[in-house]
């Protein structure tokens, strides 16, 4: 064995690769194996050359930092993650299952209100989040789906089991850097693939596309299909543009579209003015039409959401998904699967306290010092309360805050997030990691075999973020047996 | 295919920058071998380069002196000087990063590998020792990336434009060479006109025609014969007549095409017309500002009739 992985030991967590013997997992050996028996020599060369490969492929994401927007080469392990398609069977219907009551709950939200009427949702929190766009009510996209391409969150706890963190329902990124992992890996380790037979991720544009393509209002043989960016300055600009590329759509920006008085939506070409039938926008609801929402935004299309409603477009995600994409809300989707589908979750959620509830509230503040406290509406880790590290005057002030303001918080245990073995420095360590399977919905309902695994590089950090140093795993669905 | 009009602008001036990179590497590589080459006293100085470049206000806003070193500068590596070969391939770089889904996708990966060599070799190749490599290696790398565009890409209206961009530069260019070039190096006033052959050789050497013209003309390069192959030849591809010739046959296929044309059919009656063997230097002179005029509004042309100048 090599230097770098003689002193692996697993912490008091779920490893992905190895058993707390210090064993590899089954399905991980000969994986293991082969990157044991490279010499340190060998193993440095490889992240040299995945170095160099995403140097050259050009694989960047692009970080604010004072005021300058400065393009980074993107952050990756070079030890794949493994699961067992066994267990990723599993998951991938429970994802499947929670993406389609979820598209229930906003069709419903934006139509009859079933659901609040029946009391199983309370009806303010929904009604008053600043996600509900009341420009959206009546809309009945195609097949009922609203979230045509959502992203979840999920982790593994303690126990080896996936739990749903959070759905990103809205604009969410990451799928492009799936793919690419793949890449890499194939080009820095191409001796890893002789032995498995790991699921192909390759084919997710062609997905994406008939996706799209089936919400076509116009009925032709090739739809016209555009990605629209708010540019190159967004962070995931890169994917926006692999996207399109892998598509074939065209990837356009706000000034390059318009609607005509015929509420059609067109494209400026140098043939002239094309009709477009299909938008898959990575701009957020409050920038994508200035006449309906943000007045002063630049990104958007003016009168985009007139030809919405008119039903001369598709627009992916369709504006107002974004109200089932809520922390509050996140707490009842074990109900809505229930509701709507009449079945049970296939997947688990982290246990949710909302203080709103009396009963709950109660239980919070008598825990603080264990659980996770989150403002119900802030994203992106603002204002939240780590229990188990946190200081006896953060958790009074807390107290007061939810006593003064309930319905703003929720609380969730702590999580032991898994971790699996990463190249970091001259040594394999073990690090935590979160993964984000994508979900597609419109006609059917398909989930990535896998999707994008962050780790966080940092020894101990639960933060996985690339723009605070996280980096990423390509991740391997194996078959069992071979 | 249908083609953004926001994206032939991107593909039309990545074209140009990548063009600009090229030509500006031979221009300076056969210029340093022709100082390299003359008799001291001769006096050639650097300035020459810049001139041709109309870069002397930038140039005069960083520097003082016109010196190798200086010059060298401002033309292989200054981030101030948007034409330097850093600059342009910069900006090449940039346009590319926005045009992705339409290109091929090695396109992208051997412009940003010649972005990432520029950044890292640009500074450490103005001295004569590492110069040479540099300049040899941009120019490969820019004619790599024009050849797969040439191989892969489907003769679309992407292509065209790209192919204008090309072309339009490349007609700019060597108009340039001929007019400070000729101008400065040969103009009246010289005493040592033995070295005329090899300053004619440098400049066909910059325009990568030396070896054709003596195939096609003879050895020994001459004012008046070197002008006439390097305006009106029709079969060398970096001629004036090559170009404007080969911008009427992609005009031809795009639609909204008139203003453009006249333009262009303007430029072409004006190079039939003009007979270097009978020109005086102030003549040439007069005609090489004409026809640059005339690519200038050919350039204005294109920007208003197919990208993005009026949204409506």
């Amino acid at each position: 064995m090599n230097k770098s992985w003689q002193s692996y030991e697993t912490g008091p967590y779920y490893d992905e690769l190895v058993t707390e013997a210090g064993k590899p997992r089954v399905v991980a050996r000969r994986a293991v194996n082969m990157l044991q028996s490279l010499s340190d020599e060998e193993m440095s060369a490889r992240r040299t050359a995945a170095e160099l490969a995403i140097n050259d492929m050009g694989i960047s994401f692009t970080v604010y930092s004072e005021g300058e927007n400065i393009d980074r080469a993107w952050p990756f392990d070079i030890i794949p993650r493994i699961i067992k398609s066994k267990d990723w069977a599993r998951v991938s219907k429970g994802l499947a299952q929670r993406t389609r009551a979820l598209n229930c709950f906003i069709d419903d939200i934006y139509n009859k209100q079933k659901i609040l009427k029946d009391g199983i949702v309370p009806a303010e929190t929904v009604l008053e989040s600043g996600n509900y766009k009341e420009q959206c009510a009546g809309m009945s996209p195609l097949y009922g789906a609203w979230a045509h391409v959502c992203g979840t969150d999920l982790v593994r706890d303690r126990d080896g089991k996936f739990y749903v963190l959070e759905d990103n329902l809205r604009v969410p990124s990451g799928v492009s850097y799936m793919l690419e992992n793949r890449e890499i890996t194939k080009r820095v380790l191409p001796e890893l693939f002789e032995n498995y037979s790991i699921q192909p991720v390759d084919d997710y544009p062609s997905r994406l596309h008939s996706t799209l393509a089936a919400l076509s209002p116009r009925k032709h043989r090739r739809p016209c299909i555009v990605v629209l960016t708010p540019g190159i300055y967004n962070s995931a600009y890169f994917e926006h543009s692999f996207l399109a590329r892998g598509m074939g759509a065209e990837l356009v920006e706000g000034s390059d579209l318009f609607v005509d008085d015929d509420d059609c939506l067109y494209m400026r070409t140098v043939d002239g003015a094309e009709r477009v039938d299909v938008v898959y926008r990575r701009i957020d609801d409050d920038f994508l039409d200035p006449e309906v929402f943000n007045p002063k935004s630049m990104l958007g299309v003016p009168g985009i959401m007139r030809a919405w409603k008119a039903g001369h477009v598709a627009i992916a995600n369709a504006p107002g998904s974004g109200v089932a994409d809520d922390k509050v809300v996140y707490a009842f989707v074990p109900d809505m699967i229930r509701y709507y589908l009449n079945e049970k979750p296939a997947i688990d959620s982290v246990k949710t306290y909302l203080c709103m509830h009396e009963k709950d509230r109660e239980y919070v503040l008598n825990n603080l010092d264990k659980l996770v406290v989150k403002p119900a509406n802030e994203s992106g880790g603002y204002g939240l309360l780590v229990g188990p590290h946190s200081t006896k005057a953060k958790r009074d002030q807390f107290a007061k805050l939810i006593e003064k303001n309930p319905r703003n918080y929720i609380a969730q245990p702590t999580l032991s997030l898994s971790t699996a073995p990463t190249y970091a420095g001259d040594r394999v360590e073990p690090r935590h990691l979160d993964l984000r399977p994508f979900i597609l919905s419109s006609r059917e309902t398909w989930v990535t075999p896998g999707g994008l695994t962050r780790v966080a590089m940092v020894k101990g950090s639960l933060v996985v973020n690339s723009s605070q140093g996280g980096g990423s795993k390509d991740t391997w669905i194996v078959e069992g047996s071979k | 295919m249908r083609l953004l009009s926001r994206v032939a602008e991107r593909l039309y001036w990545m074209a140009r920058y990548m063009e600009r990179a090229e030509d500006t590497a031979r221009l300076t590589q056969s210029y340093s071998h022709l100082y390299m080459d003359t008799p001291e006293g001769a006096d050639l100085g650097w300035d020459v380069l810049v001139n041709i470049l109309d870069g002397q206000p930038a140039f005069e806003n960083r520097f003082r002196v016109y010196n190798e070193q200086n010059v060298l500068k401002f033309l292989i590596s200054d981030e101030d000087n948007f034409a330097s070969i850093r600059q342009s391939v910069r900006a090449a770089r940039e346009n590319v990063r926005t045009t992705r889904d339409v290109l091929p996708e090695a396109v992208w990966e051997h412009v940003n590998e010649l972005y990432l060599y520029t950044k890292e070799h640009a500074e450490t190749s103005i001295g004569r020792r590492n110069r040479h490599r540099f300049l040899d290696e941009v120019q490969g790398r820019c004619q790599i990336v024009a050849g797969l565009v040439l191989t892969t890409m489907c003769r679309d209206n992407a292509f065209r434009f790209m192919a204008l961009g090309h072309l339009l530069e490349r007609a700019d260019m060597t108009t340039r060479v001929i007019d400070v070039g000729a101008g400065a190096l040969l103009g009246s006033g010289r005493s040592n006109q033995t070295i005329d052959p090899l300053i004619w050789g440098s400049l066909l050497q910059s325009l990568s025609a030396m070896s054709t013209y003596r195939r096609n003309v003879g050895p020994l390069p001459e004012a008046a014969p070197a002008v006439e192959f390097i305006f009106k030849d029709p079969t060398l591809p970096r001629s004036l007549q090559f170009c404007l010739n080969s911008i009427r046959g992609e005009l031809k296929q795009l639609k909204h095409n008139e203003q453009a044309l006249k333009t262009l059919e303007r430029a072409r009656r004006r190079l039939k017309r003009f007979n270097p063997a009978q020109a005086s230097w102030q003549e040439l002179h007069q005609f090489i500002d004409d026809i640059q005029v005339d690519l200038y509004n050919l350039g204005e042309n294109i920007n208003q009739s197919w990208f993005l100048t009026d949204p409506a």
